[in-house]
């Protein structure tokens, strides 16, 4: 049977050294060359006849302008206007990125740690900051809420820091760990089909039809709940309370 | 948010918070040599941070720290749904 972790193998395409790191285009980067394309090209080409009564394409591509600009509106308000073009491409490339990886044969960059921690700890970063700019030390009361008694600040103070801290692990866990396991539990019932033979074949070939109707779901949730996310942390920090 | 993505949510909210809390423990005992101390202590924390997460998210008060509730904002797609299943089913009996 082949191995099932196989796929999530990393190969250089074009080795490139730039003193002394190793910066290979690899095939990570590649399919990410390939998600910035499509979403470019999806864009791009469905607005080109920016018709009144848009066509199929069209409306594709602005229900998903609208569903993330109805996603900031809710849940930042106003102020998180200036955010829409990160948030809309950060929804935009995970979700090309979750769909492109579910066509055999291509790679899942979001199925690497490394990948969607880079995303999260910016995100992080990005709203921490954006957070002390608009409200400078008054931003540090985020850790200890109005009416609690100073006696317990020592204990609840440690807390709340964790409690911030682990934002971008949980971030980035949640969408690698999903992509991952999918697609590794793909590839173990795939291996079942053909030593099963013409007569018990069958079974895990149905499983995996459902599995990759499930993958679907899960690769568009993944990059829904990455961007609600984003933009709840974004609000915290824009709307202190 | 949807149920289904509240689901994916939770899970790693809880562990995230924990490994947090033991990777700041560790890192402290590694720095300051103070054997296991640090480590006990945040490992607790981390415990804690984590129930916390998770109570705030399931609880729909906000999901940051120190958080009492979000003001205008009580109108997640999820509870505006059930405003409007409430009358609905209510309005049945009488066929």
């Amino acid at each position: 049977m082949a191995n099932p972790l196989a796929q999530f193998e990393i190969t250089t395409l074009v080795p490139i050294q730039l003193g002394g790191v190793d910066a290979s285009f690899t095939n990570s980067g590649l399919f990410m060359v390939v998600a910035v394309t499509a979403i470019t090209l999806f864009l791009t080409l469905g607005m080109r006849a920016h018709r009144l009564v848009p066509g199929r394409w069209q409306s594709m591509a602005e229900l998903s302008y609208e569903f993330i600009a109805s996603m900031v509106r809710d849940n930042v308000g106003t102020e998180g206007r200036p955010y829409f073009p990160f948030i809309f491409s950060l929804f935009m490339f995970i979700l090309f990125a979750n769909l492109i990886g579910l066509v055999p044969y291509s790679f899942t960059f979001t199925s690497h740690i490394i990948v969607t921690f880079a995303m999260a700890i910016t995100v992080f970063l990005g709203v921490t900051v954006i957070g002390i700019i608009r409200h400078g030390l008054r931003f540090f009361t985020l850790f200890l809420p109005s009416g609690v008694p100073m006696v317990m600040a020592p204990l609840l103070i440690p807390i709340e820091i964790v409690s911030y801290l682990s934002r971008p692990v949980s971030l980035s866990i949640r969408l690698f760990a999903n992509m991952m396991a999918g697609h590794t539990m793909l590839k173990v019932f795939a291996g079942f089909v053909v030593p099963l033979g013409i007569l018990g074949g069958w079974a895990p070939l149905a499983v995996d039809v459902a599995l990759t109707g499930f993958e679907f779901l899960v690769a568009v949730l993944q990059a829904y709940v990455f961007t609600i996310l984003t933009c709840l942390y974004l609000n915290d920090a824009i709307n202190l309370h | 948010m949807s149920g289904l993505g509240m689901a994916f949510r939770i899970g790693t909210e809880l562990v995230a918070a924990l490994a947090v809390g033991v990777g700041i423990g560790l890192l402290l005992d590694h720095w300051l040599d103070t054997g296991p101390w640090f480590l006990v202590v945040f490992f607790f924390l981390g415990a804690a941070a984590g129930m916390l997460n998770v109570y705030r998210a399931a609880s729909g008060i906000g999901l940051a720290p120190g958080f009492p509730q979000r003001p205008e904002k009580g109108t997640e797609p999820g509870e505006e749904k059930e405003e409007h299943d409430g009358p609905a089913g209510t309005g049945r009996p009488g066929n």
